[in-house]
């Protein structure tokens, strides 16, 4: 019934990029949790996550998204996201997503930004 | 203004994991058919995934269903708007307990957002709710251009 998300990765010399494709409820935002902690322990520090290819979220996967940052700011590292639809931004400013992370309208300019080669 | 009803849809769906895709896919299509903007309708879609989710997770209802009905009216000048009505026959929750919830970035607790979403992405929203159940009123009006 719905669109299972599938994530992939892309790794850059200093970071990542996180590509998801499908709905972010709890089951997904668990996938680009567990994606994600694996490669804050190969130690990357600076992750972007590319949601180009989702355009459903819910209040559950955002809060899973929230914790994810959490855990890479007491790394000291930083997140961010890119090419979000105007719904997905709108929800991530509701829920205080946007003061904690860099949301970017394309990747060229996220990369650009984040030093990411 | 002649307000008529155009288009009309009642669904009763399971309360199982990810059952508010299909109300909101419901909602996306009836909402199209009457010419909402894609827009518009992302954002309904978004504020009904979160009603249902909170039937499903919080009400507590004994026959695990979720009761859905959309109504479609268009005043004649292509702005159209769509009500919507999700209900369950839970056990009711207190509107100002469920707000105080709302979290911030370092609470244990991250929950409870999903009032504030359905607020912001919907133009009205009513709720009734007591000891016999839960029903969410929600009217997404399309901005006249």
């Amino acid at each position: 019934m719905t669109d299972e998300l599938r994530v992939s990765v892309e790794r850059r010399d200093n970071g990542a990029i996180l590509y998801t494709k499908g709905y972010i409820n709890n089951v997904g935002g668990e996938e680009i949790a567990n994606r994600a902690y694996e490669l804050m322990e190969e130690d990357v520090r600076t992750l972007l996550l590319n949601l180009r290819e989702t355009k459903i979220v819910n209040s559950i996967g955002i809060s899973i998204l929230i914790e994810i940052i959490e855990k890479m700011m007491e790394k000291g590292g930083r997140i961010a996201f890119c090419c979000l639809t105007p719904v997905i931004h709108k929800t991530f400013q509701i829920m205080g997503l946007a003061n904690y992370a860099t949301i970017f309208d394309s990747e060229e300019t996220a990369l650009q930004e984040l030093a990411l080669q | 203004m002649n307000m008529t009803a155009e288009r009309q849809m009642e669904l009763t769906l399971p309360m199982v994991p990810d059952i508010e895709i299909a109300a909101a896919r419901a909602a996306g299509n009836l909402a199209r058919e009457m010419g909402m903007s894609s827009d518009s309708i992302d954002e309904m879609a978004h504020a009904i995934i979160e009603a249902c989710i909170n039937a499903r997770e919080h009400s507590g209802s004994a026959d695990r269903r979720i009761y859905v009905r959309f109504v479609g009216t268009s005043p004649g000048n292509g702005t159209p708007r769509i009500d919507v009505w999700i209900t369950d026959h839970g056990k009711g929750f207190s509107v100002n307990d469920a707000r105080s919830r709302r979290s911030q970035l370092g609470a244990v607790h991250k929950r409870g957002w999903g009032l504030s979403i359905i607020e912001a992405h919907m133009d009205e929203v009513e709720i009734s709710t007591n000891e016999d159940g839960t029903t969410i009123h929600m009217v997404k009006y399309e901005k006249q251009s």
